[in-house]
């Protein structure tokens, strides 16, 4: 993600072209950028080849770092994050695949009040939301005051364990399944549907063989943005799984943090664009997105 | 397709219980908001319930501060986010140019990042170049992240444009920042107004950025998140409880204009047809 | 024809109605076996609607729907022996030709060698290679092969029926006429019921046994293309054939009437009496009228003044004013030709017609 596009040599100016004017027209983005994302990140890649527990940037480069990381357990807090990113995926899809259905195919003017009900989650800091669990769940909390209250059923805390992380993940990143998942199933043409429906298929089939297929696009992109956001998330297994689980997201903050070894943070987190950037890519280079955009235009 | 009663009452049966879920910790924030205790249980005696603390969190001075500190990040965000997304939607939905189709592809990839390690980065990057981080690195770091959402906004609109306007103000005569001013920003007015509102709506609730790049300053996420580990006191879901409702007349103006917007550009295939 | 064949498909006062609106208002009618039937009638008409009804997409609010003498108003169209070609033809985009083609027969459970011996007889016989097209990808192919492929779709089907909604509208008209000829042949040498839905009466005349003109969700005429170019029931029906000439009449009592053009109340005879005070529409054929010559006479003429003349091949048109704000159109062939502006224009009485307005 470091090579910005060739930008190609302005023509004489005496005629503006589309060409010069695009090319303009994007420099502050590239200017931006380079200044605020590209540079920081080289600036992280290169910190990650210094020595252990230094500020400096200007000193010999070692890989004593990445030694450091698969010597010792950091390649856990890897896999938890792959591992809780992997199964919010799963969990969203299963959760969000039928009301994306409703919401595209069933739903007429209840669709556009769920999309501004589930939206305006978005604007709201996940810290509030996730804490809203805690008093939900916590001993005495809501759903446990309520069971001892109604059913006279004591239950301890329900925080503080790998369920309860998963929920709070399922929960922050839902947005970002729905959506995409509801525009692939609209980019299923109803008459195609109908017509597969009409030549005998059930409806069952019709799912197998049509809308599942169709909607793949938005399968993908759902996926692909939960998985990066909840490979990174830091906040679910803070606030909801106490110190039961570290993240790598975790994992790196504490070194820039409390152990104030930065070097071993940026090598860490070197690591983890290098995983986040092949997945976006891999992903993003398999479909169009201004296709996407293109298709939602005519609607 | 016909679909039968019974399946679009599953469905509504399911989308309203998955609804109900999602909303279950915003009313807890509440119920716990209106908790006079120091330490929240479940169910409280309806004496013990009180606005009281509404009321301090609206008078606290300190609260009115982080407040202020958020404000000032999103405004400025919103402002530079929406003018960059404005020039980045022309490259993106509008003209054809070398690079354009890379150019597409990059724009997403910040959103695609992690938040904190974004944040990091931009830590270790300011601390390389002596910046002392303060609220206004926060701008920095937000506008970074929410520049490619204003500018997918505005590409939509821009998409939705069509091509032979422009075309025609300049048969007629007018030079390219002519066309800019009178033609373009005038059609894509409301796909920036909407942006403006995410702008400001997705700076607002931002935590993970600003953990890192607020230096000494703090936000109101930042502050909320300090209390909910240490320090508990029902002020902090009054608090949040405030900021949410900040966000959700955000979401209705936003509406509003969304609403609008559809209503003129009705009108106006209307008119042209 | 196939005028004695048994009805297959019967329809029974049915009536559809969304909220206030009603798109299709007690409508009935029977198809028959093997014929080639139309509904016709423009945009808003309930063509749509009421084929969505037949191969139940939409279900009625009232009336009945028998196939072969069952009620087939609850089955749902994956059960009915009956098959769509849509307007969009709604191929799947993500199958090849040949997966298209193959679709229903691998739904029924078909073995895959069976599917494929099917998919390469159909596309055949529908003209397409299937050494090139069997594996092509459907977003590849021209407007008349995707065509061609949901036709062939459909027919692998075996439907009973075979509906079509409007699916050549979108195509050219030369190819449009191709395509045309090419489904009544097919019809013609399958033997199957078809079933059309389209905006063009012309389209409908030319491939059609029987046609039923809608108009307002209720049937106006239904007949064989000569008896409604014979004897349109009223004045939509007459207006939706084309270019044709409806005078605004009164009876005076017998045969005579006046033509009230505007400006000026003509006197005219009729070709049937008509009761005294009657308003009525009279038609004329563009190609029944004519120019009279000095000296000749016909069953009526009136003066009139040749506004512009348009050319239309082998024919010409003509747009000449019997009073200001009141034009009527003739059409003669090109040897008749007149360099006149002022002329007699005249038309003998069975060519006329006196109409329901």
């Amino acid at each position: 993600m470091s090579a910005t596009p060739s930008v190609p040599a302005p023509k004489p100016p005496r005629e503006f072209s589309p060409a010069f004017f695009g090319t303009v027209c994007s420099l502050p983005f590239f200017l931006l950028m380079l200044f605020g994302f590209v540079a920081p990140l080289l600036c992280v890649v290169w910190f990650g080849f210094m020595p252990a527990k230094t500020f400096a940037l200007l000193q010999m480069p070692t890989f004593a770092n990445y030694e450091t990381i698969f010597n010792q357990t950091y390649f856990k807090s890897i896999l938890w994050s792959i591992g809780l990113a992997t199964v919010t995926v799963l969990t969203l899809l299963v959760i969000c695949y039928p009301l994306a259905f409703g919401m595209a195919k069933i739903f007429r003017g209840g669709a556009s009040f769920i999309t501004y009900a589930i939206a305006t989650s978005l604007f709201v800091s996940e810290n509030i939301r996730l804490f809203g669990w805690v008093i939900g769940f916590m001993k005495n909390g809501v759903v446990g005051g309520t069971l001892a209250k109604v059913f006279d059923v004591q239950i301890d805390s329900l925080l503080y364990n790998i369920p309860v992380i998963i929920l709070g993940m399922v929960y922050v990143y839902l947005p970002f399944m729905l959506f995409p998942l509801v525009l692939g199933l609209k980019m299923v043409p109803d008459q195609v549907r109908e017509a597969a429906f009409d030549l005998g298929a059930s409806r069952w089939q019709v799912f197998k063989k049509i809308d599942l297929p169709l909607s793949m696009p938005g399968v993908l992109i759902g996926s692909l943005l939960v998985f990066v956001l909840s490979v990174g998330a830091i906040s679910e297994a803070k606030i909801l799984g106490g110190q039961k689980v570290v993240t790598i997201a975790s994992d790196i903050e504490s070194e820039f943090t409390y152990a104030q070894n930065w070097p071993l943070g940026s090598a860490l987190s070197t690591l983890f664009i290098a995983l986040t950037t092949v997945v976006v890519f891999f992903a993003l280079g398999r479909f169009d997105l201004e296709k996407l955009l293109g298709k939602k235009r005519s609607e | 397709m016909i679909v039968t009663r019974t399946q679009k009452a599953g469905f509504s049966l399911y989308a309203g219980l998955v609804l109900l879920v999602f909303y279950f910790p915003l009313l807890c924030i509440i119920v716990a908001s209106l908790s006079k205790r120091r330490f929240f249980s479940f169910p409280y005696p309806m004496a013990d319930m009180t606005t009281k603390w509404y009321a301090d969190a609206l008078q606290s001075p300190q609260v009115a501060d982080f407040i202020g500190v958020s404000l000032r990040i999103a405004a400025l965000t919103a402002f530079f986010s929406v003018v960059i997304g404005f020039f980045s939607a022309l490259a993106y939905a509008r003209y054809r140019w070398r690079g354009r189709q890379t150019f597409q592809r990059l724009v997403l990839f910040p959103l695609f990042f992690p938040q904190s390690v974004l944040g990091l980065a931009l830590l270790m990057w300011f601390s390389f170049l002596h910046i002392t981080p303060a609220w206004w690195t926060a701008v920095i770091a937000h506008t970074v992240w929410i520049t490619p959402i204003t500018t997918l906004i505005i590409s939509i609109q821009a998409y939705g444009q069509d091509d032979s306007l422009e075309e025609a103000a300049r048969d007629m005569g007018a030079t390219r920042l002519q066309i800019l001013l009178r033609i373009t920003v005038p059609l894509l007015l409301p796909g920036m107004i909407t942006a403006t509102c995410f702008a400001v709506l997705l700076s607002w609730g931002n935590f993970a950025l600003s953990l890192f790049t607020t230096g000494a300053d703090s936000s109101l996420p930042e502050w909320l998140y300090a209390r909910m580990t240490t320090g508990y006191q029902p002020l902090v879901p009054a608090v949040g409880v405030i900021s949410v409702v900040g966000a959700v007349i955000l979401v209705v103006v936003l509406f509003t204009v969304v609403a609008w917007n559809q209503r003129r550009a009705r009108r106006l295939t209307a008119a042209t047809e | 024809m196939v005028e004695s064949a048994a009805p297959i498909l019967e329809v029974v006062s049915i009536t559809n109605r969304f909220a206030k609106f009603t798109a299709v208002n007690d409508v009935s009618f029977a198809v028959r076996e093997g014929e080639f039937f139309t509904l016709v009638g423009p945009s808003g008409s309930g063509k749509t609607t009421l084929l969505r009804m037949l191969v139940g997409m939409e279900k009625p609010t009232t009336g009945e729907l028998r196939l072969r003498g069952k009620v087939i108003n609850d089955l749902p169209p994956n059960l009915r022996p009956t098959c769509m070609v849509f307007q969009s033809l709604a191929l799947f985009p993500h199958m090849t030709v040949g997966k298209n083609v193959e679709f229903p027969l691998s739904i029924r459970g078909q073995s895959s060698g069976e599917c494929r011996t099917r998919a390469w007889e159909l596309l055949k016989l529908l003209h397409l290679d299937p050494h090139r097209y069997y594996d092509k990808n459907v977003s590849q192919c021209s407007g008349g092969e995707r065509q061609r492929v949901a036709l062939a779709r459909a027919l692998a089907y075996d439907p009973e029926i075979l509906f079509f909604d409007e699916p050549l509208s979108a195509i050219d008209a030369r190819l449009r006429k191709v395509l045309q000829k090419e489904l009544k042949d097919l019809q013609r040498s399958t033997g199957k019921t078809f079933c059309y839905v389209t905006h063009s009466l012309e389209e409908a005349m030319v491939m059609s046994d029987r046609v039923a003109i809608l108009r307002a969700g209720v049937i106006e005429q239904i007949g064989t293309p000569d008896e409604i170019y014979g004897a349109p029931r009223n004045a939509f029906v007459a207006e939706f054939m084309g270019e044709v000439n409806l005078l605004p009449i009164t009876g005076l009592g017998g045969t005579a009437a006046t033509w009230d053009t505007g400006r000026k109340v003509i006197p005219l005879t009729l070709p049937a009496p008509l009761a005294a005070g009657t308003a009525r529409k009279l038609l004329i054929r563009p190609e029944s009228l004519r120019f009279l010559r000095a000296g000749e006479s016909a069953g009526n003429s009136v003066p009139v003044r040749i506004l512009n003349e348009f050319s239309l091949g082998s024919r010409i048109q003509y747009h000449v004013e019997v009073a200001s704000d009141c034009t009527l159109t003739v059409q003669r062939l090109r040897e008749e030709r007149t360099a006149a502006t002022e002329a007699v224009l005249g038309w003998e009485l069975a060519d006329s017609q006196i109409l329901e307005t």
